[in-house]
């Protein structure tokens, strides 16, 4: 029997390294949307969350909604309207990212491996795909001088916290909350960086951060 | 209904965006009023919760909505003045953003569940950021783009922390609602290893968000783009809502018996951040960003009071009140000379004491108030800080304490001597006005007012809020 969630975590997996490696915008927002899919999708296929309540059903949708086709959707146009048709200037080659990604399981492995001691049971490749997801956004908002790809790395990031939230919480408590704050801090945080996006655009004709550079001490 | 408290500014600022400006500035008067009011009936215990399962009046976020409120009195006069003389674009939206802007504090003030407080500051990033940006320059585009993007990432990692604080429950099988109240109640039981990430990552998050080094990158940029009303409110509010997060799950750290742990690091990012500021200070060709990393270092005074306890502790909520009070008060000051110079180069300045003498003496005063003369209250609490230090007998980190204080001073006392008294052009692009130069010496009284009085409710509110640190006002 094929274990549904074991397979979507690996899927996520791949969308990282893909991620780190991809020199096209418009290529780095689709595997974006697929990877808000597979993140949100991921709490179905695991066995606490299986009673599922009605306005649980909601709230994935909600999720899959937001994750997968709104922010992709934003991104894509903003991609669109800022009009980039050059590919991602990176300060660390992707290559080089790409063998930080592999880097990132191992290192994700190992601390998955050291909390084993304290955590409810039969999460290992979730905890790793969180951790890796995490880092990678990180290493992406770093490591790359456009605006929207920091945008990006940012989003990469949230999705690793929700994946992370739904890996160690028990849901009994504060489901609704918890994914309520995630879904307020992706859908925000995204606008109002479009919006900025936006104006970088109109200020400097092009959307590197490198530009951003006129305060400092 | 306690939630009135912040219900209001936001409606306000909500139906503030549509309406005329002349209109619009009633309401930030009238709202900040209201506010001032319900925040004295949530005081006097008039108001109680609808939903206590989210929000709850704790003494220290009392203690923070009160100053909140009352500094943003003082400001709203200017801030209407200020908007008279300069042209402000979109100023609806500036309206509009002030209040939600109180709105959102004032929730994270009263926020009892860890998740409520921690979407409460992140809305105050939202809604702060408009007022950023509002000049639309290149400058202001950078400072919000730093602003939005670095507080995001410490935000994101805070709402971590609170997920490893929830583990902690989980882990061990207790089954108590998630509030600040009733975790405290079952402290003793929590998981300490992923408490004590939950603090690391909440410290992180939150510090960011507070200004404590390294993290506060963002802050003198937006503290020296925002417009002057918007900064004295950047620096006097925001900075203690973010410290509101880092000292609730420092006092969950405490009760659960890992308070060495966290005052440690209290005491660490504390220091740091003095050094910091020190550092930067001292060449700093800018005064509004003097002023900000003048916060940064007061930030840090204020973690380093509660990382040290005891005596200290009732020093650094002491000094959360006056910081408040007289940093607001430079702010507005530093607005009346960026209007009347028009430049943030000290160099472009000089000769304040004769241009402006109105301007020169609160500016003069606050920087004397917030260097730690008396009679400011800053003067009590640095000294309160520094004998806890003594008594706790901590004398490195109390030396190197004493040592940032004297680098900040020698930093901002050479660039606040340029501008009060070296010699300038006599060209005044704006006079000073009373409405903006009142409510800064208001500031700068309450501060001296509180120091020869201060109401018994206040301090037995500040006693209650340390009690449970074990702090006390007798060492």
């Amino acid at each position: 029997m094929i274990n549904y969630a074991d397979a979507i975590l690996v899927v996520i997996l791949l969308s990282v390294l893909l991620s780190l490696e991809s020199n096209r915008l418009i290529a780095l927002v689709k595997i974006m949307g697929l990877q808000g899919i597979m993140v949100s999708l991921v709490p179905l296929f695991l066995e606490q969350h299986s009673n599922l309540s009605s306005g649980g059903l909601i709230f994935f949708q909600i999720m899959i909604l937001v994750k997968g086709l709104l922010i992709p959707g934003l991104l894509y146009f903003a991609v669109q309207r800022v009009a980039i048709k050059r590919e991602v200037e990176p300060i660390i080659g992707y290559h080089a990212s790409l063998f930080a990604g592999l880097g990132m399981i191992l290192v994700s492995l190992f601390i998955t491996d050291k909390l084993q001691v304290s955590l409810p049971g039969g999460h290992t490749l979730l905890l790793i795909t969180a951790i890796t997801t995490l880092g990678a956004g990180l290493f992406l908002m770093m490591s790359r001088t456009k605006a929207i790809t920091q945008v990006i790395g940012y989003l990469m990031l949230e999705n690793g916290i929700y994946l992370v939230g739904t890996a160690l919480t028990k849901q009994s408590h504060t489901r609704y909350v918890v994914e309520f704050g995630v879904l307020l801090d992706v859908l925000v945080g995204v606008m109002i960086m479009g919006i900025i996006l936006h104006n970088i655009n109109h200020a400097f004709d092009d959307v590197d951060t490198g530009l951003l550079g006129r305060l400092k001490d | 209904m306690l939630e009135f408290i912040f219900l209001l500014p936001i409606l306000l600022g909500g139906t503030a965006m549509f309406l005329p400006v002349m209109l619009g500035r009633g309401i930030l008067i009238v709202a900040a009023l209201l506010h001032l009011q319900l925040t004295v009936m949530g005081w006097m215990g008039t108001l109680t919760p609808h939903f206590p399962e989210y929000f709850n009046s704790s003494p220290e976020g009392m203690l923070v909505l009160l100053v909140t409120s009352f500094i943003f009195l003082f400001i709203a006069v200017y801030a209407i003045s200020y908007m008279n003389e300069t042209e402000m674009q979109s100023e609806p939206i500036f309206i509009s953003c002030m209040l939600m802007f109180l709105g959102t504090m004032s929730m994270a003030t009263l926020a009892d569940h860890p998740i409520v407080l921690w979407i409460a500051i992140e809305a105050t990033t939202l809604v702060s950021a408009p007022l950023i940006f509002i000049n639309r320059s290149k400058e202001a585009l950078e400072a919000t783009w730093k602003y939005v993007l670095i507080c995001s990432v410490g935000i994101a990692l805070a709402l971590l922390g609170c997920f490893f604080i929830t583990l902690a429950m989980d882990i061990k099988d207790i089954d108590a609602p998630l509030t600040f109240s009733s975790l405290n109640a079952v402290a003793g039981q929590l998981d300490p290893t992923w408490l004590k990430a939950g603090f690391i990552f909440v410290m992180i998050g939150f510090g960011t968000k507070m200004g404590l080094a390294p993290m506060h990158t963002w802050l003198p940029d937006a503290h020296s783009q925002a417009p002057s009303p918007a900064s004295a409110l950047l620096s006097g509010a925001l900075l203690n809502c973010a410290f509101l997060g880092i000292y609730k799950v420092h006092t969950l750290m405490y009760i659960a018996g890992l308070g060495a742990y966290s005052s440690n690091i209290l005491i660490g990012f504390g220091l740091v951040s003095m050094l910091v500021a020190g550092i930067f200070i001292l060449n700093q060709p800018d005064y509004k960003r003097m002023l900000a990393y003048s916060s940064v270092e007061n930030m840090g005074v204020i973690a380093f009071g509660v990382g040290i306890g005891g005596i200290a502790l009732y020093g650094a909520i002491l000094h959360l009140i006056h910081h408040s009070l007289i940093k607001s008060s430079l702010f507005l000051s530093a607005g009346n000379i960026l209007l009347g110079f028009g430049s943030r180069l000290v160099n472009k300045t000089g000769n304040l004491a004769r241009l402006f003498p109105k301007t020169f003496v609160s500016f003069f005063a606050g920087f004397a108030g917030v260097s730690g003369f008396p009679p400011f209250g800053i003067f009590i609490s640095e000294l309160l800080i520094i004998m806890g230090a003594f008594q706790a007998g901590r004398f490195g980190v109390m030396a190197v304490f004493i040592f940032c204080l004297i680098l900040v001073f020698a930093g901002a006392a050479r660039i606040v001597m340029r501008i009060s008294f070296a010699s300038a052009s006599e060209e005044i692009l704006v006079e000073e006005r009373l409405f903006r130069v009142l409510p800064p010496y208001a500031l700068l009284l309450t501060s001296i007012g509180l120091c020869i009085w201060m109401p018994d409710s206040i301090y037995e509110v500040i006693l209650n809020t340390i009690k449970v640190l074990g702090g006390s006002f007798h060492g």
